[in-house]
């Protein structure tokens, strides 16, 4: 489901958000710091601090239904929208891997000029810990550079 | 969040309300300040320094400048900056570009904070657009006058009265870094600002004109002055021009006189020479022209004038006219008359005779009247020996029509009274004594191609002509008979 | 009303980008970032829109979303519950929106391409700061 590319580019320097919503169809949001994609590809484990995740399990379990945006500092982006799998709370190495990317997203952002007053409070100033790890499966992708293509499936 | 945080946002807090008291009260210090700074002076130059200074020393914009609108076209420039490297004054901003361009063109204030991360999106964007081919032409960046990086900028209109005059920015490299009191402040800097200007260029125009003026005043002076010398020089000419008017006039008013003078005479000479031309006809009846003229110029006497004087009279008629004219067409009689009296005439003038009177065939002429002669009975003598002859050929022509006429002549000498004789209307030269007489009866008395004179005239032409006694005539009118002699031809 | 307070005020200028979640009617979420959302008043916000995309089509649909927003100066944020109102192609907001986005278009070339189609009007239902979700500045390994 998921491109070499795509896999990429979710481990490297992204920001990334998650959809979900309510019986009641109202969606709700919660930020994610670090996600990994699963060996098979199709699976995608996001980490969202906890107190978030609690405001959504009503959604997951209810419908599960999410929406994952991906995006670089450079205005790539991408959509994966799918089904809850499971969650379960992050290890060591998760935590290890939010950290990576923690870093790899600030030194970017400062490597395209956005200033350090700004960059490092808002990235390292995130709370991250303690976090669940979300998996859900991955149905479709959209992209969703800015652009004439925005909104085009592309799996 | 712990005690740490909570201390941590209080601080925060207490930072924020503290920047914003600050502001509020710098607030009044600034309108008060600038305004007064503001209005201490009208150069403008100066004036918007002391606006940029004073917003960076006071209210901490440190990247600041003021464009102005062009006057005719819909552009800015900017007249002064603060805290750039380039001073960047004069650098042009079109309506719509940037920040600044667009704040222009809508006329309304504009804060950004996220300028970079804009464009960064934008470009993005872009670039995706470029590579699917929807953009015609590849990016080229718009040269704006301003900071490189900027992140945050604030621009407000300059208005006076609706009317835009230019746009106060401000600019920062930090991101949200102007907030809605800054629009606040600016606002009111704005109005002053604008007005500033608007006071400062109308004392620019002022002043131009107020210079206009007083140059338009001195081409006025100088042009008052060169009118009036040319008034005067005008006035002078007229003078002149009216003094030789003056003049002329009075030359015309003499010349009008004199004509009128002149007239008068003319009048009187004309009518003296008509009274002289009167006589002169007159007198031409009875002299020849040359004579009449002498007369009327006053050569001789008037002879009009009665008076006695010796004269050489001489009569003659035509032999046989009285039959001739009773028998032929008067048509013929004229005829004969006309040549006859023609002929006659000539020969008198040639002599300068006086022709007295003609009636019909007859005709009296005398000599030394009114213009004495030497010797009137030689010219007498002269003249009847020349008429004889002149009828003479003028018989032979007469024959040949059947006329037969011929002349005979009487002459005598003595003293006659002559004058005027006659009456009003009709007056005519005359003489009157016994020597008219005479020389009727002789004249008479001749036979056909006579010439009878008495023996006291022969005696006086004696060595003039051959003369044969004809006897002594018993003459009308005379007591004793008078002895005649007949002139046969001239002596020589 | 006036649920927004002032201090979300430097949230809503686009310094550090938003997240917006909408679902559609068959109850499919759709999770975007947007440039900026626009502080209307204290009780509504816009979001502009220049393409035709999924979150626009989905509030006509499902009037229902939130957003996230961030402060640059504090990096606090915010959840804000949002309610699609209407449309706007004119009026004040719609000019507001459309002045920004006329300048930043003419700084990169883009004058009348990027133009501002519409400003979608959200009335403003809850917002919540996060104040548990930050990490104090002190702590952040510099």
């Amino acid at each position: 489901m998921i491109s070499e590319k795509l896999v990429e580019f979710i481990h490297g320097p992204v920001f990334m958000a998650l959809g979900t919503r309510n019986e009641k169809l109202r969606p709700a949001h919660t930020f994610v710091v670090g996600a990994i994609v699963n060996q098979d590809r199709e699976t995608l484990t996001c980490f969202v601090s906890q107190s978030r995740a609690e405001k959504i399990m009503g959604n997951l379990e209810d419908n599960g239904k999410i929406a994952l945006t991906v995006g670089s500092p450079s205005h790539e982006s991408y959509q994966l929208k799918g089904h809850y799998v499971s969650l379960r709370p992050t290890d060591a190495k998760d935590v290890a891997i939010q950290e990576i990317y923690r870093t790899k997203l600030v030194a970017l952002m400062l490597q395209y000029g956005y200033p350090e007053q700004i960059v490092k409070p808002m990235i390292l100033g995130a709370k991250y810990q303690p976090a669940v790890a979300i998996t859900f499966r991955v149905e479709e992708i959209f992209l969703q550079t800015p652009g004439p293509e925005a909104g085009k499936k592309i799996a | 969040m712990d005690i740490r945080e909570q201390i941590a946002e209080n601080e925060r807090l207490i930072e924020q309300l503290n920047r914003e008291l600050a502001k509020k009260s710098i607030e009044v210090r600034i309108i008060q300040q600038l305004s007064s700074e503001i209005n201490s002076t009208l150069d403008l130059a100066r004036i918007l320094q002391l606006i940029l200074d004073s917003m960076d020393r006071v209210l901490g914009f440190q990247h600041c400048m003021i464009l102005l609108k062009d006057e005719s076209e819909e552009k800015l420039r900017v007249f002064a900056s603060r805290g750039y490297d380039q001073e960047g004054v004069g650098a042009e901003v079109r309506f719509g570009e940037g920040v600044i361009g667009v704040v222009a063109k809508r006329k309304k204030m504009l804060r950004l904070g996220n300028i970079r991360s804009s464009m960064n999106y934008l470009m993005a964007v872009r670039a995706k657009m470029e590579e699917a081919g929807q953009l015609q032409s590849a990016y080229a960046p718009v040269n704006l006058p301003g900071l490189p990086n900027a992140h945050s900028q604030l621009a407000i209109p300059l208005l006076v009265k609706d009317r835009f005059i230019g746009v106060l920015a401000v600019e920062s490299p930090k991101p949200n870094a102007f907030d809605e009191l800054d629009e606040i402040l600016l606002n009111i800097l704005a109005n002053q600002v604008a007005i500033a200007i608007d006071n400062a260029r109308m004392y620019q125009m002022e002043e131009g004109r107020r210079k206009e003026l007083d140059e338009a005043n001195t081409k006025l002076v100088q042009l008052n002055e060169s009118l009036e010398q040319m008034v005067k020089e005008r006035t002078a000419q007229l003078e002149r021009a009216h003094a030789e008017l003056s003049t002329a006039f009075e030359r015309l008013g003499e010349q009008a006189t004199e004509l009128a003078a002149f007239n008068r005479t003319l009048e009187q000479r004309v009518a003296e020479q008509l009274a002289e031309l009167e006589r002169v006809s007159r007198l031409k009846r009875f002299f020849s022209p040359q004579l009449a003229q002498l007369i009327v110029a006053g050569g001789t006497e008037d002879p009009l004038k009665t008076h006695r004087r010796e004269v050489t009279v001489v009569f003659l008629d035509l032999r046989g006219f009285t039959a001739f004219a009773e028998t032929s067409e008067p048509e013929e009689v004229m005829g004969v008359l006309g040549e006859y009296h023609a002929q006659m005439g000539k020969l008198i003038l040639t002599h300068e005779g006086t022709l007295e009177r003609f009636t019909g065939d007859g005709m009296m002429i005398f000599f030394n009247d009114p213009v004495p002669v030497p010797n009137p009975a030689e010219r007498a003598i002269r003249m009847a020996v020349e008429m004889r002859e002149r009828v003479a050929e003028l018989v032979a022509k007469w024959k040949k029509r059947g006329y037969d006429l011929r002349l005979g002549v009487g002459i005598a000498q003595g003293y006659a009274t002559i004058g005027a004789i006659g009456f009003e209307g009709r007056w005519d030269y005359g003489a009157i004594g016994t020597v008219t007489n005479l020389a009727a009866r002789l004249c008479g008395e001749a036979k056909p191609d006579q010439i009878l004179i008495s023996q006291r005239l022969l005696g006086m032409v004696e060595e003039l002509v051959e003369a044969e006694p004809v006897g002594d005539l018993s003459l009308k009118g005379f007591l004793k008979p008078v002895s005649t002699f007949n002139v046969i031809r001239l002596r020589g | 009303m006036g649920v927004l307070p002032d201090e979300i005020k430097p949230a809503m200028e686009g310094v550090i980008p938003s997240h917006v979640v909408t679902c559609s009617l068959d109850g499919t979420p759709n999770t975007t970032v947007i440039s900026q959302v626009y502080y209307v008043d204290a009780d509504h916000v816009a979001l502009s829109f220049q393409f035709f995309n999924k979150t626009i089509k989905n509030v006509r649909e499902n009037p229902h979303a939130v957003a996230w927003v961030t402060n640059p100066e504090s990096l606090e944020t915010w959840d804000l519950e949002l309610e699609y109102d209407h449309s706007e192609t004119s009026g004040p907001v719609f000019d507001a929106m459309d002045m920004r986005i006329e300048a930043i278009a003419s700084m990169t070339g883009m004058t009348g391409i990027f133009k501002l189609k519409a400003a979608d009007i959200y009335r403003v239902k809850s917002a919540a700061k996060n104040t548990d979700e930050r990490i104090p500045l002190a702590a952040i390994d510099k």
